[in-house]
């Protein structure tokens, strides 16, 4: 269904009813990575054990780490008589066994639909354990309400509600919120700041403690994560960013609100413009310039992208995955000369939908914004009109395979590669990364032609296979493109 | 027997024996508790039924549209991640659910239920059928499910088949596993009456095909003279299973997982079964002359046997030179925990502690008859309990699963994944060899002298912040 439209670009919406291949999976899996971004933090999942173990097993799919969440193991007995029994033991076993700094309750489907009264239960349990002074939180990850980012999005609002002290003591910070990245955006991040020499909280950091060294000794927590200590200090930072519009916005208009700490929401910092945009703002908050190793950075950037324009000027690519890093990889894609011609996410927002029209606007991109779809809509329309490239996740490899597409690996859960949880995709240098793996990728495709620029129909001795290119026996006109 | 890190759970003590220092229960073993609630909170590794019955005995059908009814969540985690491998990649490549949100847990799922498997199977019109997975909203809500697969079943004109294993129902995947023998059982065994000749036809049950295992020993069971016409399920197409009650016996290799339909089939067509273990070399062996027993071809099972114990036997000589005298803790979801004592046996290795996540008292029972004195047994361990294992027993190697694995890395413990296999197919006698070789890469990696050498403390580590504080408070 056709939500709006431009001359060029649309915004559409999925008719179909029954999900075909979810570019989104639930809530609780948010607020068990955001948690794994406070030192020494630990979540309870209320509910049945699937909902703990499977979001542990996926995020230790994507970054070969273990990850530990508890659950209350709920069992038919809850279902009928409530799960607050359940939660109450693990509350005390959570924190006798392991002696955490914090403990995330979020709910499941389960117990939402149960009813169970979290912040009664908690309350509850610490009147019985007076001693017990750690924070307990809870946030409200219902499933069926929203998606993975939305649960992420929950608990940074709880953290601003409740972790936080008001205070008016300056303490020359800034506060990231970088949203759902990898750990090697926030490493990237933190390098940007330490350059600049800005001094900044992230909310949350776990890019650390979800990729971790070997030590001699294996520490009872991750080293790293961002201490409770300066969670409560991030009142006192002179500025807010929330590099994700979906993940850290709730949070970022409370932290303006009631702390009066200048929130800005920004596009994820993803290309030239995009860290442009961040940088001038750190340095119109902070004053302090940007140095010249990164100014050297974006100038080799921009040489990287006038190097890569003959490659991909005009190819086409579809986009997939979480609206933030949408955004900001469709005005990068665009910037480097490529078309996005489907970008899809399962989130449904209207502000979503309305920025990436102003963008298509702007860039005058002919795009079709697909909300609220899956990646089986994606792969029909894929085979209808087809692409270059992939940028996405993992679960985008059956696309690619099928019509032997390349995929670019963005994104969570990147399940089928070794290492792209250390990528950073961020800043000038994680732009200078994307154009290297883009280009790649056209270069080392058995046949370099594109799927959509060139008609090769006329030329003799080249058929198209399976009508969307990349066929074989093309080899003189992939070295005419190569040495282009 | 108490662990430490378990001084304040002291319910856990009755999930650990030591073998040789127990009071055997009349079956032999000594007495762990088994299959019960696990305890809140104490960071199980346990799953749900839900993801027994889909991700395990439901899922590895190829040709059916896996269709989760239930919020997003369930179908995305159960997708793709299990390698039961088979001739085509349908089952593994698309996951359906019918996505569930706030408006449908108040009014109620059923409609979307209806109108997903019709969209479904219009949309992949080469499926053979749906099977409708529930999970535990719906449960919840109250939905019936299985009324709305009857009615869809009229409509879309093929099987609809629908397994109530909601997540809470049970204390683990074990539940699921039953239900989804059950389900499939009775709602499409025996759908089918084919002509032929079955004298010589066998299932194998409880086989999962994981990384192509089935293909290492079915040209086995071939060159005895019996064809294999279901399995159950692994490879394995909705056609074969409606017709698998012709078979002449079930061989029966996952006994938790999979007794229950053999059981049922017994009861309904008489179909006889044996018990056998498909991993390793004398346990193949066995298999193989258990099943040319029951149909009178004892003399071809020899030569099978002993021309390929002959042709993998050098390689195992020298991977068990190099493994001899070590040390394993053997974690998995059931019988391969008593499966695989045997198999590294014949490596040369001794297994030092052994658990399940789902075993039930049968299951430590047999780990107690193939274990050697000495040995920790528990049952559902947790986070800390293998951590506390690993640093106590110092195990020369870990065979678990992979959400296991990080942990043993850390610490610096050898690991192979004994769920979905590091390389595989570790079945039948060639995987034998993948077997050793995987543990010997595992044990013999040079990757582990560098860090017993060379690995450094934490930065800036004074005492773990949060241990410190720990010991203040305690
Ligand atoms: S029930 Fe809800 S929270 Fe649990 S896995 Fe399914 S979708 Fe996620
Ligand atoms: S909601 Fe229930 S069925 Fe789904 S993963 Fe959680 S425990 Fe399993």
């Amino acid at each position: 269904m056709t939500v709006t439209t431009t001359p060029k670009a649309t915004v559409t919406r999925q008719e179909r009813v029954v999900a075909i291949n979810p570019t989104r999976t639930c809530a609780p899996i948010g607020a068990m990575l955001a948690t794994y971004g406070v030192h020494g933090a630990l979540t309870i999942n209320h509910g049945s054990q699937g909902c703990a173990t499977y979001p542990r097993h996926q995020i230790t799919r994507h970054t070969r780490e273990p990850c530990e969440v508890a659950t209350t193991s709920l069992s038919e007995n809850a279902a009928v008589y409530g799960g607050k029994e359940n939660l109450l033991i693990a509350l005390k076993n959570v924190y006798e066994r392991f002696h955490p700094t914090m403990i995330t309750v979020c709910t499941t489907c389960l117990s939402e639909t149960i009813g169970d009264d979290i912040p009664a239960i908690i309350g509850e349990f610490q009147e019985n354990f007076p001693e017990i002074s750690i924070p307990i939180v809870d946030v409200n990850t219902p499933s069926y309400v929203g998606t993975h980012i939305t649960g992420f999005d929950n608990f940074l609002e709880v953290l601003a509600k409740s972790l936080v002290r008001r205070g008016r003591k300056p303490n020359n910070k800034i506060n990231i919120v970088p949203g759902w990245v990898n750990p090697g955006d926030i490493r990237e991040l933190k390098a940007m700041m330490h350059e600049m020499e800005v001094a900044a909280i992230f909310l949350t950091d776990y890019s650390e403690t979800l990729d971790g060294g070997f030590y001699s000794e294996k520490p009872h927590f991750p080293k790293g994560g961002t201490t409770l200590e300066e969670i409560e200090d991030s009142s006192n930072s002179m500025a807010l960013f929330a590099l994700q519009k979906h993940v850290g916005g709730k949070a970022a208009s409370i932290y303006d609100r009631r702390y009066g700490v200048p929130s800005h929401v920004l596009p994820m910092p993803i290309g030239l413009e995009n860290t442009d945009q961040f940088l001038s703002k750190v340095t119109e908050v902070t004053g302090k310039e940007v140095p010249e190793s990164i100014e050297m950075d974006r100038a080799r950037l921009l040489d990287a992208m006038v190097d890569a324009h003959m490659y991909v000027t005009d190819m086409k690519v579809a986009l997939f995955g979480d609206p933030d890093i949408l955004e900001g990889l469709v005005r990068f894609t665009a910037e480097l000369g490529l078309r996005p011609r489907y970008v899809v996410t399962a989130t449904d927002s209207k502000q979503w939908a309305d920025d990436m029209m102003k963008l298509a606007e702007e860039l005058d991109l002919d795009t079709e914004f697909m909300m609220k779809t899956d990646l089986h809509e994606l792969h029909k329309r894929v085979k209808a009109e087809p692409v270059d490239f992939l940028i996405g996740h993992s679960k985008g490899k059956f696309i690619a395979t099928d019509e032997n597409i390349p995929l670019i690996r963005v994104g969570f859960p990147i399940e089928d590669r070794f290492g792209y949880h250390r990528k950073a995709i961020v800043g000038y240098r994680g732009a200078m990364y994307l154009v290297e793996e883009i280009v790649n990728a056209f270069l080392s495709q058995k046949t370099v032609v594109s799927n959509t620029i060139m008609d090769m129909r006329d030329l003799e001795g080249c058929t198209l296979t399976n009508g969307s290119g990349n066929g074989h026996g093309h080899e003189k006109m992939s070295e005419m493109v190569k040495e282009a | 027997m108490l662990l430490k890190c378990n001084k304040t759970i002291p319910e856990r003590a009755k999930h650990f024996v030591v073998k040789g220092s127990c009071t055997p229960t009349p079956g032999g073993g000594c007495p762990v508790a088994s299959n019960v609630q696990t305890t809140p909170g104490d960071m199980t590794e346990r799953g749900c039924t839900y993801a027994g019955c889909r991700g395990v005995v439901g899922g590895p059908v190829k040709d059916v549209i896996q269709l989760t009814h239930g919020p997003i969540g369930c179908s995305f985690y159960s997708w793709g991640y299990r390698p039961h491998l088979a001739d085509s990649d349908f089952h593994i490549k698309y996951s359906f659910t019918t996505d569930l949100e706030e408006s449908n847990i108040v009014f109620g799922g059923e409609q979307k239920l209806l109108q997903s498997i019709i969209e479904a199977a219009e949309e992949f019109p080469e499926a053979k059928g749906v099977f409708v997975y529930n999970t535990c909203a719906p449960a919840l809500i109250g939905d019936d499910g299985k009324d709305i697969a009857k009615i869809a079943q009229e409509k879309i004109g093929k099987p609809v088949v629908f397994f109530r294993c909601e997540g809470f129902a049970g204390v683990s995947q074990s539940l699921g596993h039953h239900v989804g023998n059950e389900t499939i059982f009775k709602e499409l065994v025996g759908s089918v009456e084919p002509e032929g000749d079955f004298s010589r036809s066998i299932n194998i049950v409880g086989d999962y095909n994981i990384k192509h295992d089935i293909r290492t020993f079915e040209p086995l069971f071939e060159a005895l003279g019996v064809r294999i016409i279901t399995r159950f399920t692994g490879n394995v197409s909705v056609d074969e299973i409606k017709i698998m009650h012709k078979a002449a016996l079930n061989v029966i290799h996952c006994a938790r997982s999979a007794t229950y339909i053999a059981d049922m089939m017994k009861d309904k067509y008489g179909t006889p079964y044996i018990h056998v273990t498909l991993w390793g070399i004398k346990h193949m062996s066995d298999a193989l002359r258990a099943t040319a027993q029951f149909f009178g071809l004892e003399d071809r099972a020899e030569q099978v046997i002993e021309a390929q114990v002959a042709k993998i036997m050098p390689q195992i000589n020298h991977y068990r030179s190099r493994l001899a005298g070590k040390k394993v803790f053997i974690y998995q979801g059931g019988p391969r925990a008593w499966h695989w004592p045997q198999l590294l046996r014949e490596l040369g290795m001794d297994v030092i502690a052994a658990a399940t996540t789902f075993g039930h008292e049968e299951d430590y029972d047999k780990i107690y008859e193939n274990v050697g004195d000495g040995t920790l047994i528990f049952d559902n361990p947790n986070a800390l309990e293998i951590e506390e294992v690993l640093t106590t027993y110092q195990p020369d190697l870990f065979i678990s699963g992979n959400k296991e694995r990080y942990i043993a890395y850390k610490m610096g413990t050898p690991f192979v994944n004994g769920h979905t296999y590091d390389t595989g197919p570790y079945a039948g006698f060639s995987g034998m060899v993948n077997f050793a070789r995987d543990i010997d890469r595992a044990i013999n990696a040079p990757v582990w002298k560098l860090v017993q050498k060379k690995a450094r403390p934490v930065p800036g580590w004074n005492g773990n912040r949060n241990e410190t504080s720990m010991a203040e408070a305690f």
